[in-house]
């Protein structure tokens, strides 16, 4: 081989490789939390709260047991010896903490909170088990409604907070009240985002197995964190780390609903430890729905005040947000209100600023994270207003953002709420969606249409946020772990295999193809040569998990480092064996070359000599040397991606449906691993966005009854919904960074509430209608447009102005 | 069918070919049957209430969701799952086109679209993308937007039909 | 599956127990192979024996034990009740376990009835198009399902067998609210009559759900025929308006022997209006879907009255 032809080896990075995982997956030999079988595994059904609020008076279990097949029946103080409850502590000032107990122990706070386990020889006969288990209750006060929750003194959802508002907090830049006072136009509303659900389609599960030999645990669970549940379930349950291992195999989509510790792991562990048994539970349908974190319930009060050019002089925004029953474990409930008010002013600059959000609990279940946390909200809230603001300035709604964008020249840009933006493509975004929309023509075509009594919108929504977060910035401050570094640790065995050990926790990513990509291009081998270990607590001495875009920028850093790493160990080892300076050794395809000669080593045979074959090397020289990497990346703070969506759709004003016909993304994520994935997880988010934007809502009545609890109820996208997404990627450069790969696995669903909102809106015009809640279902279509007019709130709430002033 | 002490009944059917005979309950799903009896376990269950497709396989050649099916109810039939397709180290033809043009993420609903892609590809022309964006309505998938699923059936749509 | 209300009760009810199942409870099981032991199961059960066609209505019910019956009686292995044939006068008999697909696929179906060839399209996906039966849609009586209008606006009529033979009823005869039929515990629908629709009939179907194959928020199905420039027969249904899919008369009246203007469809429509009684629901309330029937149907005689011109010429 020639230096040319080295030079001609392909690069993996930037390539649209196709899936490492995809043959398990394609053949039904992808291993589920649910697949998997042990010899004595017996089934858990939970006895779930069928009330809101009520406090526990006395559970009845005796008919129960007494059912064949039935192995044990549990309740709080059966397991409470060997899990405490947990707690999402938080050194942020306004913060309550609250304890969320393994099972219900002295009241319910939800509907579905589980009170009692059944653990029985399958699940029919565990839910068998369940019909004979009375519990009574005393009901309590029910708070669904956040104002009131707010507000009430008298019936509180955790006593020891003494308040409902368990997280407020404020913050912003520059004089507001000047920049309104001053201001040419203000233009405000009121944006209700609905109650959401993340619906992965593999529900929640886990299976707790304890060794009592080894006295040690180990739990499969369908989690985003196997690191995160592994710490939690160690200090819980007073083990040392080491005993308790917790694998998250392959996982069936989380969207950030199982990156959060639940009260059914922790029982489970409990149960798998107190029965001898290995325990699984799979939540059916009605239980995810029931009871995994929601997302979003969010009403955000803003006002812009802009000046007579269009732009913007300052933003006030309020955020009241429902998080329901308890303070989620470890990202408390100021994650979601709390992003709403951090990312507001979006990719705009924005010169004063005000934001306050406040948390409330109710007696529903706990909101969490759900892909984009908090923007989808500030994006759908900021864009609405914005075209407001290009209607009050006499500008078009991509002039007005154009207008406002931090230009290339800016960067790095601070924002007010102290967030630094990096070199990101804004502009560039906004520009290319704007070239592939042609917005002018589209305003012919419109004026026709509705000629023809056809209503068209176009709406644009465009976006800025964080990713792959570091040390410096946490998802919420002071909150129990640190997600800011991942370790990662590369060795080659005495095979000669390249085999690295990772942090991520995969569920449908493609990180295992991905990963891949970057350390075969930074040791010199073929993709198929990289073997990962991930989804594990167990082979590095701290791991979290994948969430919060951050896998591509935290893994792939750490997988470059210790490839780097490991790559100079391996020519340090070859250079000896073969007599030569590492600065002359070539590595490819597992093979070191010296430069210039046919002499070469395969790994194969470096392993050989270092591992086994005695004498090849000095013991000096092997006590100096090994063939193992593990470095930890810490990016400090984050890296921004960014994002202009459009969106063109034709509303049936006479039935309320909606088509998207068009879908237009143009997104900056920097370097691209893998451009095939990168296009999945952006169709994928869009369709998500498409659903929060139309057709999914979690209803609770004043019972805090969940009347969404089925497939048939709640209403997540078919193929028949989903339009095709048109995407662009622009790559911006940074020029000190380590690998150039930025975070995009939520950006889809930031950006699509916000421009079908403002595409709705479009098509609506004729009518006065204004878009300001979502999901804007064919019902809230109907009213307004037979209202003619602006507001769809729910009758007993504030609504207030979006008319615009000068 | 016989029945037992234990309200159990003997059912026997031909499962990707092999022939088998268990004692289930009438109540048990085939979905549940196919899974813990069989340890077929790619046959994912998502909703049990028959609205997520994850579960569909083929009975007698159609495509029917195994949680709306009782075992009992297969004594006789010819059923057919994912496991029934290509391997690991061979795909088939379906199988190789939705890894192609990564119609997959996280991989759970991918057994049941399959199988209503099989379904599909038999029974209707599947002439526009909008046939068979509606011939997989049923199916929910909540990684992929559904795009790239629609291109792997649409590149099998044109093998089917010679123009490829 | 009731149209309109969530599908799923809320989790609190009056028993003990919340809802919160996904296994069913036990029951036994049977596989008749004929009607008469199928219909003799039924009697010796007295009520308590559900009888099991497609399931696919009835399984999730079971699942989510909504339903604890003590057997089920399968009717799948009951022969002779799978065909669609040809009654020699232009119309079809349609064999209680013809499966939906059955229906979307005949070809006999398409040429008679285009209009439920059309319905059929609209319910649920191709799983459950080949599992559920005519038999079976007409016998849960959804109020938001499609065959149950269908029948009605062909003017069917089911045979029914029991213990004590056979009997027929007509279609607008059989349904008696929400997921409630004329048929006795041990009585099996057997047959669907349709008798052939009148020569150059034209039809239109209009159906409005919030996803493809979901439950219709209303839908809606016209027949009619064209004398000169009048509308000579007119029928009109319409379903997820009423506690059951119903046929309209009055409507029907202002559009027989009417000029097919504006006019006329507009007081079709207002008797449509008039004449259901809409829930309000998740989805939409009982105003939205009294206007949404309207749309529907001004949109339905509207294709079929084009339609029906195409068939006079």
């Amino acid at each position: 081989m020639t230096e040319s032809a080295i030079d001609m080896r392909p690069t993996m990075i930037g390539a649209p490789v196709q899936r490492k995982e995809d043959p398990r997956l394609l053949t039904g030999h992808g291993q589920y939390t649910a697949d998997v079988q042990l010899p004595r595994m017996a089934h858990v059904a939970f006895v779930r709260s069928d009330r809101a609020h009520a406090r526990i008076l006395e559970i009845d279990t005796t008919e129960a047991k007494a059912l064949r097949g039935v192995h044990g029946i549990y309740g709080a103080e059966d397991i409470a010896s060997l899990v405490r409850p947990l707690c999402a502590s938080s050194r942020t000032e306004g913060y309550h903490a609250t304890l969320i107990p393994p099972l219900a122990d002295s009241k319910v706070r939800y509907v579905g909170e589980p009170v009692v386990a059944v653990v029985a020889t399958d699940r029919y006969v565990a839910e068998d088990a369940r019909d004979m288990i009375h519990v009574d209750y005393e009901d309590l006060p029910v708070l669904t409604d956040p104002a009131a929750a707010l507000v009430e003194t008298d019936t509180l959802i955790h006593d020891e907070a003494g308040t409902n508002l368990i997280v407020e907090r404020g913050f912003g830049r520059g004089d507001t009240d000047e920049a309104f006072h001053t201001a040419a136009h203000v233009v405000a509303g009121r944006y209700r985002m609905g109650r959401h659900a993340p619906m992965a389609l593999e529900t929640r599960a886990c299976v707790g197995h304890w060794e009592h030999g080894k006295q040690s645990l180990t739990m499969w669970s369908a989690t985003q964190a196997p690191g995160i549940l592994r710490d939690a379930l160690a200090e819980l349950m007073d083990l040392p780390g080491k005993r308790i291992r917790c694998i998250a195999p392959d996982v069936g989509g989380g969207f950030g609903a199982k990156v959060s510790i639940y009260q059914e792991e922790l029982a489970v562990a409990a149960l798998a430890r107190i029965t001898g048994r290995p325990v699984k539970w799979v939540s059916d349908r009605l239980e995810d729905l029931t009871t995994t974190s929601q997302s979003f319930d969010d009403i955000v009060d803003l006002e812009m005040a802009i000046d007579a050019d269009g732009v913007i002089l300052g933003l006030r925004a309020q955020v009241l947000g429902d998080v329901g029953a308890y303070s989620i474990y470890p990202w408390t409930a100021s994650l979601e209100p709390v992003q709403v008010i951090s990312f507001m002013p979006g990719p705009y600059k924005v010169a004063a600023y005000r934001g306050r959000a406040q948390a409330v609990a109710t007696n529903k279940p706990p909101m969490g994270p759900y892909r984009g946390v908090g923007r989808p909200v500030s994006t759908f809230a900021m864009e609405r207003l914005i075209d407001k603001a290009a209607v009050a300035a006499g500008l078009t709604p991509e002039g007005i953002r154009r207008r406002n964008m931090v230009r290339p020249d800016e960067f790095p840009y601070k924002t007010p709420v102290g967030i630094q933006w990096d070199r990101a493509g804004f502009i560039e975004c906004l520009d290319s969606v704007v070239e592939a929309v042609d917005p002018d023509s589209f305003r012919h075509q419109q004026v026709e249409a509705r000629a023809e009594g056809r209503y068209l919108g176009l709406g644009f929504a465009s976006y800025s946020e964080l990713t792959g977060l570091g040390s410096r910035i946490a998802a919420a401050p002071g909150m129990p772990i640190n997600t800011g570094t991942e370790t990662a640790r590369l060795r080659i065995d005495s095979t000669g295999a390249v085999v690295a050990a990772m942090a991520f926790a995969n569920h449908g990513q493609g990180l295992e193809t991905s990963m891949a990509q970057v350390i075969a291009d930074e040791l010199g081998v073929a993709m198929e040569a990289v073997m990962i270990d991930s989804g594990d607590s167990d082979p590095l001495a701290h791991t979290t998990g994948t969430y919060a875009s951050r896998s591509a920028v935290l893994a792939g850093g750490a997988a470059t480092l210790a490839a780097r790493g490991l790559r100079e160990k391996i020519l340090k080892v070859a250079a000896e064996l073969m007599e030569a300076s590492p600065t002359d050794l070539e590595i490819f395809d597992s093979t070191v070359r010296l430069v210039g000669t046919d002499k070469q080593l395969t790994f194969r045979e470096i392993a050989h000599a270092f591992y086994t074959q005695m004498g090849r090397l000095h013991p000096k020289q092997r006590a100096a040397m090994d063939l193992e990497e593990t470095r930890m990346f810490d990016p400090v703070f984050g890296t921004a991606s960014c994002a202009t969506h459009a969106a063109l759709v034709e509303v049936d004003p006479a039935t309320g449906m909606v088509e998207v016909k068009r879908y237009w993304v143009a997104e900056d994520c920097g370097r691209l691993i893998n451009p095939m994935i990168v296009d999945g997880q952006v169709h994928g988010g869009v369709i998500q966005g498409i659903g929060v934007a139309l057709h999914e809502e979690l209803i609770y009545d004043e019972d805090g009854q969940n009347l969404t609890a089925s497939l048939a109820d709640y209403l997540v996208p078919s193929a028949a919904e989903a339009p095709d997404v048109d995407v662009t990627h622009i790559e911006t450069q940074l020029p000190d960074n380590l690998t150039g790969f930025r975070g995009m696995g939520e950006g889809g669903t930031i950006g699509a509430p916000g421009a079908i909102a403002n595409a709705v809106a479009d098509a609506l015009r004729p009518f006065g209608a204004d878009v300001n809640t979502l999901p804007i279902t064919p019902q809230r279509i109907h009213d307004l447009v037979q209202a003619g007019s602006a507001q769809t709130l729910r009758p007993g709430r504030n609504n207030s102005s979006d008319d615009t002033t000068s | 069918m016989t029945g037992t002490a234990s309200g159990k009944v003997v059912v026997s059917m031909t499962v990707n070919g092999d022939r088998v005979e268990e004692l289930v309950e009438p109540r048990w799903l085939l979905a549940d049957f196919l899974r813990e009896n069989l340890g077929l376990t790619g046959t994912h269950v998502g909703c049990e209430h028959g609205v997520c497709g994850a579960c569909t396989i083929l009975m007698n050649g159609n495509s029917v969701r195994a949680c709306l099916t009782f075992a009992v109810q297969a004594q006789g039939a010819d059923i057919e799952t994912v496991e029934s397709l290509g391997t690991v180290n061979d795909l088939d033809d379906l199988q190789e086109s939705f890894r192609k043009h990564h119609a997959l993420q996280c991989g759970f609903c991918t057994p049941g679209m399959l199988m209503t892609a099989i379904d599909a590809l038999r029974k209707r022309p599947l002439a526009t993308d909008q046939e068979i964006r509606d011939a997989l309505s049923g199916n929910i998938c909540r990684c992929t937007g559904y795009q790239n699923i629609v291109k792997a059936v649409r590149t099998m749509v044109q093998k089917r039909d010679g123009d490829d | 599956m009731p149209g309109h209300k969530p599908w799923l009760p809320a989790l609190a009810t009056d028993d003990k127990s919340s809802r919160l199942y996904m296994k069913p409870p036990a029951f036994g099981y049977e596989a008749p192979t004929s009607i008469e032991q199928a219909t003799a199961l039924l009697s010796m059960h007295d009520g308590d024996a559900r009888i099991i066609a497609g399931g696919q209505s009835l399984v999730p019910m079971l699942n989510f034990r909504l339903l604890v019956p003590s057997v089920l009686v399968d009717i799948n292995r009951i022969a002779g009740l799978d065909e669609i044939r040809d009654d020699g006068k232009g119309g079809l008999t349609i064999g209680a376990l013809v499966r939906h697909f059955q229906l979307e696929a005949s070809e006999l179906v398409a040429a008679r009835f285009p209009i439920l060839t059309e319905a059929v399209r609209h319910i649920a996906h191709l799983a459950i198009r080949n599992r559920g039966t005519i038999g079976g849609s007409l016998s849960h009586a959804d109020p938001a399902a499609e065959l149950p209008m269908m029948v009605q606006l062909l003017n069917g009529a089911l045979t029914i067998a029991g213990p004590d033979g056979t009997r027929t009823v007509a279609a607008r005869d059989f349904f008696d609210g929400a997921l409630t039929t004329v048929l006795d515990d041990a009585e099996i629908v057997t047959e669907i009559a349709l008798p052939a629709l009148p020569a150059g009939a034209g039809w239109g179907f209009k159906e409005v759900a919030r996803r493809a194959g979901d439950f219709a928020m209303a839908a809606a199905a016209v027949t009619l025929t064209q004398k000169d420039t009048l509308i000579e027969e007119a029928r009109v249904a319409v379903m997820g308006v009423h506690d059951q899919a119903i046929r309209v008369p009055g409507a029907e009246a202002m559009l027989q022997g009417a000029v097919a203007d504006n006019g006329t469809i507009t007081a079709a429509i207002a008797a449509v209006r008039e004449a259901v009684d809409p829930d309000d629901d998740l989805h939409a309330t009982a105003e939205f879907r009294r206007h949404l029937i309207g749309v529907l149907v001004g949109r339905a005689i509207h294709d079929a009255w084009h339609r029906a011109a195409v068939a006079h010429t």
